[in-house]
C-alpha cells in the first residue's frame, strides 16, 4: 500500500551518506584531537560532554533535515519552499543541540509543526504517503519523544504526570490515523483499492492488444467451463481456499500449476461466488511465482496484473486486516505481499470489465442474492 | 523512549484491527492481545526508566523475540519486510534497544541501581536469587527515574 515514490528515492542515498559522513567525521576529529589540534579537541570534548539522548535527538534531526533537503527537487511551490526551511531548520537545531542549552523548546515546536504539517498535507491530498515520508516521520517522532524526555520534570501533579504519559502515544496514534486516512481517501493511480497495487501499463490499448485480451478471455472461458461443478475442480486437483463470512468469493487453488505462466489450460486458481444455490464459477485467477514479478500482459492496459500488499493475515483461516502506515500488524498476524495476479471474470463484470482486480460490487450483490 | 515508540505502534496496530474484528472473530482476539501487549510494553518502558532489572530482562526477551521473528519473516518469500519503514520498525529499533540495554553503560546503570521489586519478580522476570525489594523500601524517589543513557543529561 505504501511504496517508495521514485522521486523520493534520493532521500535513501542522502540518509546513508549523512550517517556515514557523521561517523567518518567523528573518527577524523578524534584522531586530530589525539594529536592535540585545538579546535578538534574542543569539538570532540563538546560531543563527549553531551548526553546520550541529546546526541541521538540531534543526529535524528540532522538526518531529517538532510532528507528534506534531498527532496526539494521533487516538490514544487509552497511545499518545496517549506522543505527548504524545514531542512535547514532541522540541521541548525540538530547542530545546536550539541553546543547550546536553548535548543530544546524550538526543537519541540519544529518537530511538532513538521509532523502535523505532513499529516495535514496527506489528508488534503497535497502529498501522497510513501515509505520515505513515513520513515522520516518515524525518525521525527522518535526525536520528538527524546527531546520531550529532556524536559524539566516540574511539579509532579497527577494531571502533569498523566499528560506526560499519554502525550506521545496520542501523537503517534494521530499521525498514524492521519496518514492512513490520507492514503485511503487519495490513493494514487496505481492502487485499485487499499492493499492492491496495479502493474504500471500504457494508458490506451492498441487494436492488437484488444484482440489478444479477447482471445485470453475466450480461451479462459472455454478452458474453465468444465469446472462449473466445484466437485469437478476438486477432482482435477484444485483445493478450496478457506471460507470466510467476510469474503463471499472462494478461490480454489491448484498447486500443480504454481510455476505455469498465464496458460488458460492451467490457471492457478478458480474463483467461485457463494450464491443462495451454492457455489457458482465466475472466473479464473492467474498468478506469478514470486512477489514483484509482473506477468505478461497481452492486452496491455486491459490485462493489468495486481498484487496485494500491506495486508495482515491471521493464523485463524482466511482473515485479514490492513497494516498500519508504520508497517505493523496485530500480534500473531503476518504481513504478506502476494505474487502478482490477474483475474479473468467469465461473467459480465459490469463497468469494471473482465480483467478487473475486483468483482463489480453490484454484480457481486446480484450474484449473492440469486 | 524507543520502547514507548514501539508500544505506541503496537497500540495503533491493535486499535486498527478492531473494525476488522466485527466480522473476523480471529482478529477480535488478536486485536485484544495486541492492545494488552502494548499496555505491557508501556509499563515495562516505565520500569526500565526506573532502572528495574526485571523490566530490563523482560524487554531484552521481548526485543530478542521480536527481532528473531522479523528475521524469520524476512527470509520467507512473503514480502513481509520491504522498504525503509519495516526495516526501521522491525530490524533497527529492536537491535537498538538491545544494544542500549546490553552495552556496558546500560548494564552499569542497572547494576548500580541494583533494584527490583516483588511484583516484577513474581511475574517471572527476576531470577530466583535476585534481591527483591518486597516492601518497596528502595522504590524510586522523585526525580530518580532517568534512563540509563541520560544519567549525564543536561
Amino acid at each position: 500500500m505504501y511504496d517508495i515514490a521514485a522521486e523520493h528515492a534520493p532521500a535513501i542515498g542522502a540518509t546513508i551518506v549523512v550517517v556515514v559522513s557523521l561517523w567518518l567525521a567523528l573518527g577524523a576529529f578524534s584522531t586530530l584531537a589525539r594529536r592535540r589540534v585545538t579546535w578538534a579537541l574542543t569539538l570532540v570534548e563538546t560531543y563527549r560532554a553531551t548526553s546520550g539522548i541529546t546526541k541521538l535527538a540531534g543526529i535524528l534531526m540532522l538526518v531529517s533535515g538532510v532528507i528534506h533537503l534531498a527532496l526539494i527537487a521533487s516538490h514544487e511551490g509552497i511545499t518545496g519552499a517549506l522543505f527548504v526551511i524545514d531542512g535547514f531548520g532541522f540541521i541548525v537545531l540538530g547542530a545546536t543541540a550539541f553546543v547550546t542549552s536553548w535548543w530544546r523548546r524550538p526543537a519541540v515546536l519544529w518537530l511538532l509543526a513538521t509532523i502535523v504539517a505532513y499529516v495535514i498535507w496527506i489528508i488534503a491530498g497535497w502529498e501522497t504517503p510513501d515509505q520515505i515520508g513515513i520513515a522520516c516521520k518515524l525518525i521525527e517522532l522518535v526525536a520528538l519523544g527524546l527531546v520531550l524526555r529532556l524536559g524539566p520534570q516540574g511539579r509532579r501533579t497527577w494531571p502533569r504526570r498523566l499528560w506526560r504519559a499519554v502525550a506521545f502515544p496520542t501523537l503517534v496514534s494521530v499521525a498514524t490515523i492521519g496518514i492512513w486516512i490520507g492514503g485511503l481517501v487519495h490513493p494514487d493511480a496505481l492502487h485499485a483499492h487499499a492493499g492492491a497495487l496495479l502493474q504500471p501499463v500504457a494508458e490506451v490499448a492498441t487494436a492488437e492488444q484488444r484482440e489478444r485480451a479477447a482471445h485470453l478471455l475466450a480461451d479462459t472461458r472455454a478452458s474453465i467451463t468444465r469446472y462449473g461443478d466445484p466437485a469437478a475442480a476438486i477432482a482435477a486437483g484444485f483445493k478450496p481456499g478457506p471460507a470466510s463470512s467476510a469474503e463471499p468469493l472462494r478461490h480454489f487453488e491448484n498447486a500443480a500449476n504454481a510455476k505455469v505462466i498465464l496458460d488458460p489450460n492451467h490457471p492457478q486458481a478458480l474463483v467461485y461466488v457463494q450464491t443462495k444455490h451454492g457455489l457458482q464459477l465466475i472466473g479464473a485467477m492467474y498468478q506469478m511465482p514470486r512477489a514483484g514479478q509482473w506477468g505478461p500482459d497481452p492486452g496491455g492496459p486491459l490485462t493489468q496484473w495486481h498484487q496485494h500488499e500491506g495486508i495482515c493475515f491471521s493464523p485463524f483461516g482466511f482473515e485479514f486486516s490492513f497494516e498500519t502506515p508504520f508497517w505493523t500488524c496485530p500480534v500473531g498476524s503476518t504481513s504478506v505481499t502476494t505474487p502478482p495476479m490477474l483475474h479473468v471474470w467469465i461473467i459480465d463484470n459490469g463497468k469494471l470489465g473482465p480483467f478487473a482486480a475486483d468483482l463489480d460490487k453490484t454484480v457481486q450483490k446480484n450474484l449473492q442474492g440469486s | 523512549m524507543l520502547v514507548v515508540t514501539q508500544a505506541s505502534l503496537s497500540l495503533v496496530a491493535g486499535l486498527s484491527a478492531i473494525p476488522f474484528s466485527i466480522v473476523e472473530p480471529g482478529f477480535r482476539l488478536l486485536s485484544l492481545v495486541t492492545i494488552l501487549v502494548a499496555i505491557a510494553m508501556f509499563w515495562l518502558a516505565r520500569n526500565v526508566r526506573r532502572r528495574k532489572r526485571w523490566a530490563r530482562r523482560c524487554v531484552i526477551a521481548l526485543e530478542a523475540l521480536s527481532l528473531t521473528a522479523s528475521l524469520l519473516l524476512m527470509v520467507l518469500p512473503i514480502g513481509a519486510i520491504r522498504g525503509p519503514v519495516p526495516i526501521l520498525v522491525n530490524l533497527v529499533m529492536p537491535p537498538s534497544v538491545l544494544w542500549l540495554l546490553l552495552s556496558r553503560p546500560g548494564r552499569a546503570a542497572f547494576r548500580t541501581a541494583g533494584r527490583s521489586d516483588a511484583r516484577g519478580a513474581a511475574r517471572g522476570c527476576a531470577p530466583p536469587r535476585e534481591r527483591v525489594d518486597r516492601h518497596g523500601d528502595q522504590q524510586d524517589k522523585a526525580g530518580d527515574d532517568e534512563l540509563p543513557l541520560d544519567v549525564d543529561r543536561q
